[in-house]
C-alpha cells in the first residue's frame, strides 16, 4: 500500500496560520468597514490652521409618525438655514428630499450645537441609506443605520427570523440525522458555527479579490465547495495530530459537515446579494448560531419524545419530522421582527 | 442493496429502476438529500424542475464516473467525485436559467446545492465506481426517477392542500389548507408520507412474510 | 520514489480534473449567457407591449440611468448620466449627462480622470412612441419584500396614469406574499393618477367582493371596456386604499410604497429627459 508522504508539524501548522490569518484579515476589513464615512471629502486644511468640522456620523430617528435626522458634527457649524444642507435617498442622489427645519439637540441654538436634528418633508426609513450633503462648509456624510445595529440585525435576521433550518429548509440531512442526544447535538452545533465562519469568510474573499475582478463568477460552485472540502480537511487534520482528544469528540461531525447544504448555501448567497465583509461574516456568525440552536431544541425534545408511545408507522423520522415543524410554526413567530422599528 | 450484498454482476435496468422508485427511494426510504423535498415542493411544476435537475446530475455523473473508473486514484476519489458533481451541477444551472428563467428563478438556489446531496455521492460511491456504463445509467436514472417522484408527490399534496389547484390548475375554489404551502407544513407532509411509505412497506412485508415461508428477499 | 510518485500522479489528475471541470464551465457559460440575455430581451419587450397594450410598429426606446461617481473627494463633479437607445439595438446609445441640481453637463464618458470609478446603475425605464405621439412609459422599481428584495415594472399612460403594475422577480412564501404578485392584487393600481399614488395606503380590510370580481375580469377584457363597464365601481375604488393580501401585510405595503417610490422619482426625472429625447435625432 503507498504511503501517502505524512504531512509533518510544520507544514500543518503554518497551513493552520495562513487559514486563520484569512480571518483574520477579514476581520479588519470588517472593522474597517464599521467606521462610517465621514467628511473625508472636505480639503484637507494648511497646516496650523483651525481643524474643520467634520461630520462625524448621521442617523434616522422615528418616533410615532415623524422621521428625524440626527447628525453629530464634530464642531458647531454657522451656516444652519435649511438651505445649506441637501439630502437625498443614496439611490436617488439628483432628487433632494426637501430639509423643513434645523434644530439644535436639546433645545440649543442650531448654530451653537455639535448635535443638529433635521426635520424632513416625507416620512423616512431607518434600515435605508441616504445621504446628507452640507453646501458649507463643504461636508459629505453618509446616513445609514451604525454598522453594529446593521451587523445585529443581519444575525438575528439568520439566526431567528430567517432560520436556516426552520425557515429556509436547509441543513436537514445533518439536522435529522444529529438530533437525537442534546450531546451530539452541542457538538455538531458548535462544530458547525466555527467551521462556517471560517468557511463564510474565506469564500468571501476568494470571491471578492479573485472571481469577480477576472470574471469567474460561473465557477461559484467549484470554488465554494472546493474551500469548504479544502478547511474541512484541513481542521480534521490539524485537530488528529495537535489534539488527538478533541478530535476524538469532533472528528465525526467534521466530516458530516461536508454534505451539510448550509454551508455552502451561506457563501452562494452572500455572492447573490452582492455582500460587503461585515454582511458576510454576519451572515455566517448568524447561520452558525441558529444552527446550533436548531439542534439544541430539537435534540431536547426528541430525547422526550424517545420514552413516549409513537405509532409504529410513524416510529423515527416521521415524528421527527413532525417535531420540526412544529418548531417551524413556532419560528413563524419571528416573522415580522424588526431592529429599526 | 447494500454494499454489502452488490452482486458481481449488474441488476437489469427494469430491476434498478423499481428499487430507485420503491425500495430506495433516496427521499421516503434512505431519506437523503431533505432539503429541497420541503423547500421546493410549494407547488408541482418547482418539485418537477428541480427533481428534472437532479435526475440529469445523477444520470451525468453516474455515466461519467462509470466511463472513468479506471482512470481516478481510489484516494482522491471523493474529491474527483465532488469536482465531477460540481461540474455537472453548474451546467445544469447555467442552462435552466438560460432556458426557463421564469421557473427557474424560483428554484434557484436549489440547483446550486445539488452538489451537496449525499444521495448522489453515495450511488458514484456504491455503484458507478464498480460497474460499466450501461447499468451506471440505469442505476443513476432508477435514483433520480426516486427522487423527480418523491418531489412531484410532495409537491402535489401541498399544492393541491395549500393552493388548491395542480400544476396551475385550479381544482378546488379558495385554498383549503393553507398551512400547507409554509415550511411548517412541508415537514408535516413528508412526515405523513414517511409513515404511510413505513406503514405500506410492514404490511408488504408482513404479507410476504407469511405468503414465502423461506426464499426471495423483497 | 514510490510515494513521491503516488503524490505526483495524484496532484496531476487532481489538477487535470478542476482545468477539465473549469474549462468545460467555461464553454457553457458563453454558449448560455448569449441565449440567457435574448431571452430575457424578449420577454421585457412582450412585457411592455402588453402593459401598455401597444400595437405594431411601437418604438420603444430603453433610458439607462446611472451615476458617475465624479473625482474622489469633489462631490460638485457627480453627475447623472442617462443612455438612451431603441430596445434591442446593440450600437451606441446617445448619452446626456446632468449635475445633480438637474443642469445638463458635458458627457465625459472618455477621459480619464473622470472615468475613474464605475458608474453606479441608478434606474431603468422604457419610453414608448405610437403614431408620432408619445404611448407611455414602463419604469423598473425595487422594494425590499418580506425577505428579499421584490423588481417590479410599473407602467404609466402619458398622462401618467397607472397603466399596470408587474412584479418580474420576488422571492416571497406562496400562498402569502407571493399573492402579491398575481394580476389580483396588481390590477389594483390600475387607473389610479400619480397624485391618488402620492397618497395612497395600504389597508388591511378584505377587499370588497364585487370588486375582486371587476378585478378578475380585467385580465381578459380590454382596459377601455373594462372601464366603461365598471366606472361606477371604479369610482367608489379610486379613492381608497390597496387591500393587503391577507396574511401579507409586510409585502403589501413593499409593493404599494416601492410603486409610490418609483413614480414619484420618475415624475421628477421626466422633465430632465424629456426635452433630450425629443430634442435629439
Amino acid at each position: 500500500m503507498a504511503r501517502i508522504l505524512v504531512p509533518t508539524r510544520r507544514g500543518i501548522a503554518l497551513a493552520a496560520i495562513l487559514a486563520l490569518a484569512a480571518a483574520g484579515l477579514s476581520g479588519v476589513l470588517a472593522a474597517r468597514g464599521a467606521v462610517p464615512s465621514a467628511g473625508r471629502m472636505s480639503a484637507s486644511p494648511p497646516r496650523g490652521a483651525p481643524r474643520p468640522p467634520r461630520i462625524l456620523g448621521a442617523w434616522v430617528e422615528r418616533s410615532g409618525g415623524e422621521s428625524r435626522v440626527v447628525v453629530r458634527l464634530s464642531t458647531p457649524i454657522e451656516r444652519v438655514e435649511p438651505a445649506n444642507f441637501r439630502f437625498t435617498e443614496a439611490a436617488a442622489p439628483d432628487l433632494p428630499i426637501v430639509v423643513r427645519e434645523v434644530r439644535g439637540a436639546r433645545g440649543a441654538a442650531a448654530n451653537a450645537s455639535a448635535r443638529l436634528i433635521l426635520t424632513v418633508a416625507q416620512p423616512l426609513d431607518p434600515s435605508a441609506r441616504y445621504r446628507l450633503d452640507i453646501l458649507e462648509p463643504a461636508l459629505a456624510g453618509e446616513v445609514r443605520p451604525s454598522a453594529w445595529a446593521l451587523f445585529l440585525a443581519v444575525i438575528l435576521s439568520s439566526a431567528l427570523i430567517n432560520n436556516f433550518v426552520f425557515t429556509r429548509y436547509l441543513g436537514l440531512c445533518i439536522f435529522f440525522g444529529v438530533s437525537k442526544k442534546r450531546e451530539t447535538a452541542l457538538g455538531m452545533g458548535a462544530t458547525f458555527a466555527f467551521v462556517m465562519v471560517t468557511t463564510g469568510m474565506l469564500s468571501w474573499l476568494l470571491y471578492e479579490f479573485v472571481m469577480k475582478p477576472l470574471h469567474l463568477r460561473f465557477l461559484q460552485v467549484l470554488v465554494f465547495i472546493g474551500v469548504v472540502a479544502f478547511l474541512v480537511q484541513l481542521l480534521d487534520t490539524v485537530l488528529k495530530k495537535t489534539h488527538g482528544a478533541l478530535h476524538e469528540k469532533f472528528g465525526i461531525y467534521l466530516v458530516l459537515i461536508t454534505t451539510n447544504c448550509i454551508i455552502l448555501a451561506v457563501p452562494l448567497l452572500n455572492a447573490a446579494a452582492d455582500a460587503g465583509p461585515l454582511e458576510s461574516l454576519a451572515l455566517a456568525m448568524g447561520s452558525g448560531a441558529g444552527f446550533a440552536l436548531a439542534l439544541f431544541l430539537m435534540s431536547c425534545a426528541r430525547e422526550r419524545v424517545e420514552l413516549a408511545r409513537v405509532p409504529p408507522a410513524l416510529q423515527g423520522l416521521p415524528i421527527a419530522f413532525a417535531l420540526a415543524g412544529l418548531f417551524a410554526l413556532a419560528f413563524m413567530g419571528f416573522s415580522g421582527l424588526n431592529l429599526f422599528r | 442493496m447494500s454494499a454489502a450484498l452488490l452482486p458481481p454482476t449488474p441488476p437489469p435496468a427494469r430491476r434498478l429502476i423499481l428499487n430507485g422508485l420503491f425500495a430506495e427511494n433516496p427521499v421516503f426510504r434512505l431519506a437523503l438529500s431533505l432539503c429541497p423535498a420541503v423547500a421546493v415542493t410549494t407547488t408541482v411544476l418547482n418539485g418537477l424542475i428541480l427533481g428534472v435537475a437532479v435526475l440529469m446530475v445523477q444520470v451525468l455523473s453516474s455515466v461519467t464516473v462509470a466511463l472513468a473508473r479506471g482512470l481516478i486514484h481510489p484516494r482522491v476519489r471523493i474529491p474527483v467525485y465532488t469536482i465531477i458533481i460540481a461540474v455537472w451541477v453548474s451546467a445544469i444551472d447555467m442552462t435552466l436559467a438560460a432556458f426557463v428563467p421564469a421557473l427557474y428563478a424560483q428554484v434557484g438556489l436549489y440547483v446550486k446545492l445539488i452538489v451537496a446531496f449525499a444521495i448522489i455521492i453515495s450511488r458514484l460511491e456504491m455503484f458507478a465506481s464498480r460497474y460499466p456504463l450501461v447499468p451506471s445509467f440505469w442505476d443513476g436514472f432508477g435514483m433520480g426517477l426516486g427522487f423527480l417522484a418523491a418531489l412531484v408527490v410532495i409537491g402535489a399534496l401541498r399544492e393541491l392542500l395549500g393552493n388548491g389547484s395542480i400544476f396551475g390548475v385550479r381544482l378546488v375554489a379558495g385554498k383549503p389548507l393553507l398551512f400547507f404551502a409554509l415550511p411548517a407544513g412541508g415537514f408535516f407532509s413528508i412526515a405523513f408520507l414517511m409513515a404511510f411509505f413505513n406503514w405500506i412497506e410492514r404490511r408488504v412485508g408482513r404479507g410476504r412474510g407469511r405468503a414465502a415461508a423461506g426464499g426471495a428477499h423483497g | 520514489m514510490k510515494p513521491r510518485d503516488e503524490v505526483i500522479r495524484i496532484t496531476a489528475s487532481m489538477t487535470v480534473a478542476c482545468a477539465a471541470g473549469a474549462a468545460i464551465l467555461g464553454a457553457v457559460y458563453v454558449a448560455t449567457d448569449r441565449y440567457q440575455r435574448a431571452a430575457q430581451l424578449a420577454d421585457e419587450r412582450g412585457a411592455i407591449v402588453e402593459l401598455l397594450g401597444l400595437g405594431p410598429g411601437a418604438e420603444v426606446t430603453e433610458v439607462r440611468q446611472s451615476l458617475d461617481p465624479g473625482v474622489a473627494g469633489q462631490p460638485a463633479t457627480r453627475a447623472v448620466i442617462y443612455e438612451a437607445r431603441p430596445l434591442g439595438d446593440h450600437g451606441a446609445p446617445r448619452r446626456f449627462a446632468f449635475s445633480l441640481d438637474g443642469v445638463p453637463v458635458p458627457v465625459a464618458g472618455a477621459a480619464g480622470a473622470r472615468a475613474q470609478r464605475a458608474p453606479e446603475p441608478l434606474g431603468h425605464l422604457f419610453v414608448a412612441r405610437q403614431g408620432g405621439r408619445e404611448a407611455g412609459f414602463v419604469v423598473e422599481g425595487m422594494a425590499q419584500g418580506y425577505k428579499n428584495p421584490i423588481r417590479f415594472l410599473v407602467a404609466l399612460t402619458p398622462a401618467f396614469e397607472i397603466a399596470g403594475v408587474r412584479v418580474v422577480e420576488h422571492q416571497e412564501d406562496p400562498g402569502l406574499g407571493a399573492e402579491v404578485a398575481t394580476r389580483g392584487f396588481e390590477d389594483q393600481f390600475v387607473g389610479r393618477t400619480a397624485d391618488d399614488v402620492a397618497r395612497l395606503d395600504v389597508t388591511r380590510d378584505p377587499m370588497p367582493e364585487d370588486w375582486h370580481a371587476a378585478l378578475l375580469q380585467l385580465e381578459r377584457t380590454p382596459p377601455p371596456a373594462w372601464r366603461a363597464a365598471h366606472a361606477a365601481l371604479l369610482e367608489r375604488e379610486r379613492g381608497r386604499p390597496i387591500y393587503a393580501v391577507t396574511g401579507a401585510t409586510i409585502s403589501s405595503r413593499a409593493l404599494t410604497g416601492g410603486v409610490r417610490a418609483t413614480i414619484d422619482h420618475f415624475r421628477r426625472r421626466w422633465a430632465l429627459i424629456q426635452p433630450q429625447l425629443e430634442g435629439g435625432s
